[in-house]
């Protein structure tokens, strides 16, 4: 930034600024076993019409960046020692408790990976997203039931008018998660944020989902942050992927980027250890070798280094940052970007 | 949930397992009760005995109410050499007096020595505790295993005659049973016996059930071992466990029972000294000064006796299975 | 919701069916209801009198069905002691019971659901740990070790109505029933903290909670509608329940308080060995208390949906 710009207000919106931005955020946790640190330093961010991927395994900090959004870590035991998270230019992590739920559920809506708990079992479907709609906007108890039956259709469920009457347990899981789709979007946020909404569910019913939010996104311009470990999923929705490893973003960049052309160790791990159909005779699948680290003692330098074939001594000296090869928008936080290229490349050719 | 499924269309491309291990929290040192590596789910291993007292251990509520309860079984054993009288004799010449150097707990309205009168109770009130106790788990066990295990009209049958027992409030059908076979305490064991077995069968049947699918079952059936083999040795242990907890709690309950039926002059027969028939010899004496011994002492040996059992109960639940808490 | 509801109710007149028939069987046939034995001796002419009105000199399925009819249609007969119309006397008892036990509950209500609700709310504070030791040591408490008690520290003092009274005292029955009704709820209420702070820890954990949050529902919302709702379910069943149970009379409260109630009649019966007393009250006990359990059942399913389907 040169000097001479004024300071940033951040409180106020700022047209030109991204639709939602996370700024180096930090989330971490007092346990009694140390402090454990599950987002460490993260930054992105997603305009409209655009889904972006974060990727990552388990304690990976992919879902608290999301639950993070929303203000939906409790906090204790969660600090924020770092960060800011904008909506528009304007701050949400600043604003006053009351001003942030007005965001929840309006702007930023969240949906979760079993629809079958998310939802609450002893009140009728309906009378929950119809409680949505209530929340956020003055309309009378007639008309929201009305919009309950529009978004029920929307979202692809049959026979709506008996199905607003029915309680979760009577819904099929694909059913359920339309149902929370519906709920998500009663208010028409620009963002909908996806954790892992397709991984309860049935292969299939996976892909009417996924085209459902596809078609939803299209007629709304709405922006998806899509959170996953399924690299298939990824790999057909999504325009941008961070991935995310021990509470860090370690690679960002294009689907094509990331997968054709990946630039960090993990990501060489994760694609290496897959199984294509593309490829003729399957070459030796590569396993990670070791397991993820305890996020409240992470090694220091790259977090991956233990676990990396191309790691050496200089790996664990200095966190590397996450910047770009070629001056493009695809990143890696590697200092061997070009070996693990080479190394890809000589793999997709066998 | 099991591995991650594919998506659709695409190409085999879902995250190996290995790669998905939730590392958030690092794993307990000590291993869980049932499940030990490759022997899942078969009989407890002495070394899960200790792993059960270390947790036990833990817990400072449990492990008092342990030493208590050892306490008053080590007076219950040795009662008739601890006490300084006899808990019978009479002595009309000196009723209700209050505490003193002869009288530790001071005297009754019958003169019997109170202290000793207590002691006796302690007596008493274990043996009809383990009684009912070790008696309603026999049967509660026995039927709730049976009842789950093997279904059917057996099961209905079992159900219904718990459903029956279970409409009789407690202290009804234990008045009622007593009122039909007459006083003693024989009756009032089995009177609490027959009201404490249904709700022991019930858990244990709802454990046999959930467990009478697992896997390791499965295996047994498959390499031809017979029903009851496969009850006793591998489904029993572990349905075990809140069958136990609950039998264990009810010792107090039954104490505070066999008391509560002989306050009201029903059970035990009144010149016994039972805590329940002391604090009935008292309330005719409750306003008076200086006779609230009669009373307070009784009540406290009550209030001990069942705060024990219950923190050990407490204690039991929480190292057999700590994620019951 | 209705399928439900009347397979409830077939199993529950089963079960009075039984019950009934074991009361039947327990006071009549294992025993002569109306002979004298022991201590009592009952005038020639009552004992004649209970005899014919209960059949006893007929085939014993006419007993049984005059017993059965008996019980229903309220018509007891007379008692030993002092030969009153055995209805009038427990229909002038019962509606003190009935007092007692609304007011007991309203009172364990009260104080368990805050209780609970705050404890679970501000989990590991002082607050928390306040309620969790109190209530585990008042779980220890025998009903009437609290009686007791109660009766010998305050009952004389102030507003708290002397006992034991002559009948021509009158005191009114709000004062009369303070006591007992504490004794009472104190327990069951320690009970009903605990279910309700459990309950409400497990449910605060739950999913469903975290959606309500994402839903931007105000924290007032998520827990008094969406977290509430889930966490009572187990609060009704054992307050039912015990409501059942009060109903039938509570026996040890009311002996000691001496209060006018069916448990008290009941008790001094036994003590008399009146049974055309004892006989009906032991079948009302059982009678209210499965009514209440059925209706515990129903309205578990009303609340927790999920159910129904069982």
């Amino acid at each position: 930034m040169a000097r001479n710009e004024p300071p940033t207000d951040f409180t106020v919106e700022n047209p030109s600024a991204p639709l939602l931005e996370v700024d180096d955020l930090r989330v971490h946790f007092n346990t009694d076993r140390g402090i454990v640190k599950a987002v460490d330093g993260v930054t992105w961010h997603v305009e409209a019409g655009e889904t972006l991927a974060i990727v990552g395994e388990s304690g990976s900090g992919k879902s608290v960046s999301a639950m993070s959004i929303l203000g939906l870590v409790p906090s204790p035991p969660a600090t924020f020692p770092t960060g800011d998270i904008r909506l528009r230019g304007r701050s949400i992590r600043k604003m006053p408790e009351k001003q942030q739920r007005k965001l929840r559920g309006k702007e930023i809506a969240m949906i979760f990976q079993d629809p079958l708990t998310a939802l609450n079992p002893v009140f009728k479907v309906g009378d929950q997203i119809s409680e949505m709609i209530r929340v956020h906007q003055q309309v009378t108890r007639t008309n929201a039931r009305k919009r309950v039956l529009d978004l029920l259709g929307e979202v692809g469920i049959p026979n709506p008018g008996v199905r607003i009457n029915q309680y979760p347990h009577e819904f099929s899981g694909g059913m359920r998660q339309r149902a929370m789709i519906a709920m998500a979007l009663a208010n028409d946020p620009s963002v909908l944020l996806a954790d892992e909404p397709t991984t309860a569910l049935d292969v299939t019913i996976q892909a009417q989902i996924m085209q459902l939010l596809e078609k939803l996104q299209e007629e709304r311009n709405t922006a998806i942050v899509l959170i996953t470990h399924d690299l298939g999923l990824v790999a057909s929705h999504a325009d941008r992927i961070n991935v995310m490893y021990a509470g860090r973003i370690v690679e960002t960049g294009t689907c094509d980027d990331v997968f054709y052309r990946p630039q960090h160790g993990y990501t060489f791990g994760l694609l290496s250890s897959l199984a294509r159909m593309d490829r003729s005779r399957q070459a030796r699948l590569i396993p990670i070798k070791g397991v993820p680290p305890s996020l409240s003692h992470v090694p220091p330098g790259c977090p991956f280094h233990p676990r990396c074939r191309f790691a050496t001594e200089a790996c664990s000296a200095e966190l590397p940052p996450l910047e770009s090869v070629n001056g493009g928008l695809h990143r890696a936080a590697c200092i061997h970007s070009d070996q693990v290229a080479l190394a890809f490349a000589e793999r997709t050719a066998e | 949930m099991t591995t991650p499924p594919q998506s659709g269309q695409e190409p085999d491309t879902h995250v190996p397992a290995e790669a998905l291990m939730t590392t958030f929290e690092a794993p307990e040192p000590d291993a869980e009760v049932a499940g030990n590596g490759g022997k899942e789910g078969y009989r407890r291993k002495p070394g899960q005995f200790k792993e059960i007292w270390r947790r036990f251990k833990k817990n400072k509520l449990a492990f008092v109410g342990l030493i208590v309860v050892a306490i008053l079984m080590v007076i219950a054993i040795i009662n008739p050499f601890i006490t300084p009288y006899d808990p019978t004799e009479q002595n009309l010449a000196n009723t209700n007096a209050a505490p003193d150097g002869a009288h530790w707990f001071g005297t009754d309205d019958l003169g019997r020595d109170l202290f000793s009168g207590i002691l006796y109770g302690v007596k008493l009130a274990l043996i009809v505790g383990w009684s009912v106790m070790l008696l309603s788990m026999l049967v509660g066990v026995a039927l709730g295993a049976i009842s789950g295990y093997r279904g059917s009209w057996v099961d209905s049958i079992i159900m219904r005659s718990t459903d029956v027992v279970l409409a009789f409030p407690y202290l009804i059908g234990a008045i009622l049973i007593v009122q039909v076979f007459g006083n003693g305490i024989i009756t009032v064991i089995v009177a609490l016996v027959v009201l404490s077995w249904p709700t022991a069968a019930r858990l244990m049947r709802g454990s046999t059930l959930s467990l009478r699918e697992a896997e390791y079952v499965e295996a047994a059936r498959s390499i031809g071992a017979s029903d009851s083999r496969i009850v006793v040795r591998h489904i029993l242990p572990n349905a075990i466990a809140p069958t136990l907890i609950f039998s264990f709690s009810h010792i107090g309950v039954a104490i505070v029972a066999m008391a509560s039926l002989s306050f009201l002059g029903i059970g035990v027969p009144a010149d016994i000294p039972e805590w329940g028939n002391l604090i009935a010899d008292a309330v005719p004496y409750l306003k008076i000064d200086g006779k609230s011994h009669l009373w307070v002492f009784p009540s406290a040996a009550i209030v001990i006796t069942t705060l024990a059992f219950a923190f050990v109960a407490d204690g039991l639940r929480d190292s057999l299975d700590p994620k019951l808490r | 919701m209705g399928k439900f509801i009347i397979r409830r109710l077939v199993h529950a007149i089963l079960v009075v069916i039984v019950a009934t028939f074991l009361i039947y069987l327990g006071l009549f046939i294992l025993g002569d209801p109306f002979s004298s034995s022991g201590e009592k001796t009952i005038p020639p002419d009552i004992q004649d009198a209970l005899r014919a009105k209960f059949g006893m000199d007929k085939p014993l399925i006419v007993q049984y069905l005059t017993y059965l009819q008996n019980m229903f249609t309220g018509d007891f007969g007379i008692d030993f002691e002092q030969r009153r119309d055995v209805s009038t006397m427990i229909g002038t008892a019962l509606p003190n019971t009935i007092r007692l036990a609304f007011a007991a509950i309203v009172i364990e209500l009260v104080i368990g659901l805050l209780a609970g609700i705050i404890a679970a709310v501000s989990q590991y504070t002082f607050r928390d740990v306040f309620v969790t030791v109190i209530t585990t040591l008042a779980i220890g408490l025998p009903v009437f070790v609290i009686g007791i008690g109660l009766r010998s520290l305050l009952s004389g003092e102030g507003i708290f109505p002397q006992v034991p009274r002559s009948f021509t005292v009158e005191v009114p029955w709000w004062q009369e029933i303070i006591l007992p009704a504490f004794t009472l709820a104190i327990v069951d209420a320690a009970f009903v903290a605990r279910l309700m702070r459990g309950s409400m820890l497990e449910v605060l954990r739950a999913d469903y909670i975290r959606t309500a949050r994402a839903k931007g529902l105000s924290e007032r919302r998520v827990i008094g509608r969406h977290a509430f709702r889930n966490s009572i379910i187990p609060v009704v069943t054992y307050t039912g329940v015990s409501l059942g149970a009060l109903l039938g009379g509570a026996l040890i409260t009311e002996r000691i308080f001496e209060y006018q109630g069916v448990g008290y009649l009941l008790v001094r019966a036994i003590s008399q060995h009146n049974n055309p007393v004892i006989v009906p009250l032991v079948v009302f006990a059982v009678l209210v208390f499965i009514v209440m359990s059925t209706l515990v059942d129903i309205l578990y399913a009303y609340l927790d949906p999920r159910i129904r389907l069982h």
